[in-house]
């Protein structure tokens, strides 16, 4: 009985000293950061991972994840400084850099969560008010980003937050310009296509008319040389026959007015003739 | 036996670190309190070294070759430990992760692979639009679709420095790609850019995931299908079409050139020779007509009357002896007379009809 008894109280013993083990001594993991609180009210700094002593049952640990946490927000349409409406959707990585100020001020996450909502969404209009669509999509993008990441972090300061990194993650345009857009796209390859067909009938044009052209002017340059070359001949022969019919004009004269008359009475010619004529002289 | 017991041990304090004091523990200390009086000699005596030899075991991990070992000692980042076995001091204070960091890991944008297993050419493809249109720097749509490869580069700020980590790269990709191609046009998107665009949003994904210190290393960013969206598409392919017509007409003009130039050429040249020709032949029939006059002409010299004379009535006798000439002979009296009256309308009509000419000397 006394063996029990004593066996007993041995084990309550060693049960206390567990409890007691476990109430005194916590370990913080490596993704985490810890504070530790006396009756509510905070003892020390921030714990770091390992392992970690406090008094038991008066002091209490809070665990605050340490690593960089995701926020990603709400696709929210937005209004540009050129009067566009775009749909903005972005995240933000965000850090909690001093546990205990996020405790007392914000002490959840979730809680962090709606914070980081209302001042990013406003820092995100100022900025993005300033710029238009097309700054926005192309050359300001980083600024923005940075612009934001700058004043969200200047605003989160008290919570013990900060803020990595704004990023737009997309911008859209709402569907009613989303078709604005596609409409304005198809006008623009129309443009595009059309210009091609003209360019390429521009080009045919040319082409062709600058072959009639200079088909033209081939061929009048072979009329030129032509002409030049039928006159040479012309002048040559004319030449040659002086030369030759300058020798007696008068005989001349008669031969070719001979010929003349045989080529120029053939068939179905009528002479009157009388006998006064040479060609009667001996029929009288 | 033993070894299975570590592991299901193992996956035990993985699955929940900090679990209230170790069973093992107290159950020891209960037996080797109940172990003093001796009332359980031969069982308690072997019960405690075996418990004792088996959570000591349990520190036995293996590590796959794809796989690093880190190793936390109450919860703090203690070691990093490379493929095959090695050892932890056993729960409470050591515990391992194994993160697999040489495997590649994939993500699609834009569109997911549905059926079919990966890989294979039977899988489908169903796009993701919210996540695929994107605006260019000009302000047109395309439609992106790409997909990210990436490795744990570093397990230990993997594990401990980001939480969300697959959402984490997935969404600095989206903002990466959309912020390339923001600073792009449509044309160099849809065309020629394509190279630099996957370069400069690995670039720039990169720096991202290193701002974060995420341990993520980038290996690829792919570019799979890049078109304009779905409403336009036909405009696009249209122009891509005008571009041929464009060729097309010019390739018929070269064609009606290449025709009509040789053509005309020979046109011309066959002008030219027949001037040559006309001037050849001038020359020439003057020549010959000459050198017959000439040759005539000094005969006639020698007899002048006589040739005058048979040269007059030789070509006399040509003209009047054709059928075809109608003759009339009349008086010079009467010719001085008559009033000429020309029958124009029998004139042609009946040519042979009327006197006989009287031919040659009488």
């Amino acid at each position: 009985m006394s063996i029990f008894k004593s066996s007993s109280v041995l084990l309550l013993i060693v049960l206390a000293a567990i409890v007691l083990i476990t109430q005194s001594v916590f370990t913080v993991d490596q993704t985490q950061r810890a504070i530790v609180l006396q009756l509510g009210k905070p003892v020390g700094g921030a714990r770091g991972p390992g392992l970690h002593f406090k008094l038991p049952f008066v002091q209490n640990v809070i665990y605050m994840d340490s690593r960089i946490l995701d926020y990603d927000a709400k696709a929210a349409e937005i209004l540009t400084k050129d009067k566009k409406t775009m749909v903005v959707d972005n995240y933000a990585r965000w850090q909690i850099t001093k546990p205990l100020d996020f405790y007392t001020t914000l002490r959840t996450v979730s809680r962090a969560q709606a914070r980081l909502e209302d001042i990013i969404y406003a820092e995100l209009r100022v900025a993005l008010g300033q710029f238009t669509l097309a700054q926005i999509v192309s050359s300001k993008r980083a600024e923005i980003m940075e612009l934001v990441t700058e004043k969200s972090n200047a605003a989160l300061t008290p919570f013990g937050i900060e803020i990595v990194d704004v990023r737009i993650k997309r911008t859209d345009l709402p569907p009613e310009n989303q078709n604005a857009i596609f409409g304005r796209m198809r006008a623009e390859r129309e443009r595009q296509a059309k210009l091609y067909r003209s360019e390429g009938r521009e080009e045919m044009a040319k082409i062709k008319s600058s072959a009639d052209k200079e088909r033209a002017v081939l061929l009048a340059e072979a009329g030129r040389k032509s002409e030049i070359l039928r006159g040479e001949g012309d002048a040559q022969a004319a030449a040659i026959y002086a030369e030759a019919y300058n020798k007696d004009k008068e005989f001349y004269a008669f031969t070719k007015s001979l010929d003349a008359y045989k080529k120029s009475f053939r068939d179905n010619a009528k002479m009157v003739l009388t006998p006064s004529s040479e060609f009667f002289e001996y029929m009288h | 036996m033993n070894w299975d017991w570590d592991k299901l041990n193992e996956k035990r304090q993985r699955n929940a670190p900090p679990t209230p004091p170790d069973l093992n523990k107290i159950g020891d200390e209960f037996k080797k309190f109940k172990d003093i009086p001796g009332r359980f000699p031969g069982g308690a005596k072997l019960i405690v070294p075996v418990l004792i030899l088996l959570w000591l075991l349990s520190g036995i991990y293996i590590v796959q070759p794809d796989e690093m070992g880190v190793v936390k000692r109450f919860g703090a980042f203690n070691r990093l430990t490379g493929p095959g076995p090695h050892y932890h001091i056993p729960f409470p204070v050591e515990s391992v992760l194994t993160p697999t960091v040489s495997q590649v890991q994939r993500f699609e944008v834009g569109f997911r692979t549905i059926g079919g297993r990966e890989g294979s050419s039977v899988s489908q493809f169903r796009p993701v639009p919210e996540e695929s249109l994107m605006l260019t720097g000009d302000e047109n749509i395309v439609d992106v679709q790409f997909i990210v490869q990436y490795q744990i580069k570093n397990p230990q700020d993997y594990l401990f420095r980001i939480a969300q980590q697959d959402e984490t790269v997935k969404n600095a990709a989206e903002a990466a790609m959309r912020e390339v191609i923001g600073n792009n046009k449509i044309d160099s998107v849809l065309t020629t850019g394509k190279l630099e665009i996957q370069n400069q949003t690995k670039k720039l994904l990169q720096s991202i995931l290193d701002k974060y210190e995420s341990g993520i290393s980038v290996v690829a960013v792919q570019l799979q299908d890049v078109h304009p969206p779905r409403e336009v598409v036909d405009a696009f392919k249209d122009v891509a079409s005008a571009r041929e017509d464009k060729i097309r007409y010019i390739n018929e003009a070269d064609a009606y050139l290449n025709d009509l130039i040789p053509k005309t050429r020979g046109q011309a040249e066959a002008m030219l020779n027949q001037a040559r020709a006309y001037k050849e032949q001038k020359v020439r029939q003057s020549q010959g007509e000459s050198a017959r006059f000439l040759a005539l002409l000094t005969e006639y010299e020698k007899a002048p009357e006589v040739t005058r004379k048979r040269l007059y009535l030789e070509a006399m006798e040509e003209i009047l002896s054709n059928k075809g000439v109608e003759k009339t002979i009349i008086s010079q009296d009467a010719a001085s007379k008559t009033t000429p009256l020309l029958p124009l309308s029998t004139f042609s009509q009946t040519p042979t009809a009327g006197v006989q000419p009287q031919k040659g000397g009488q």
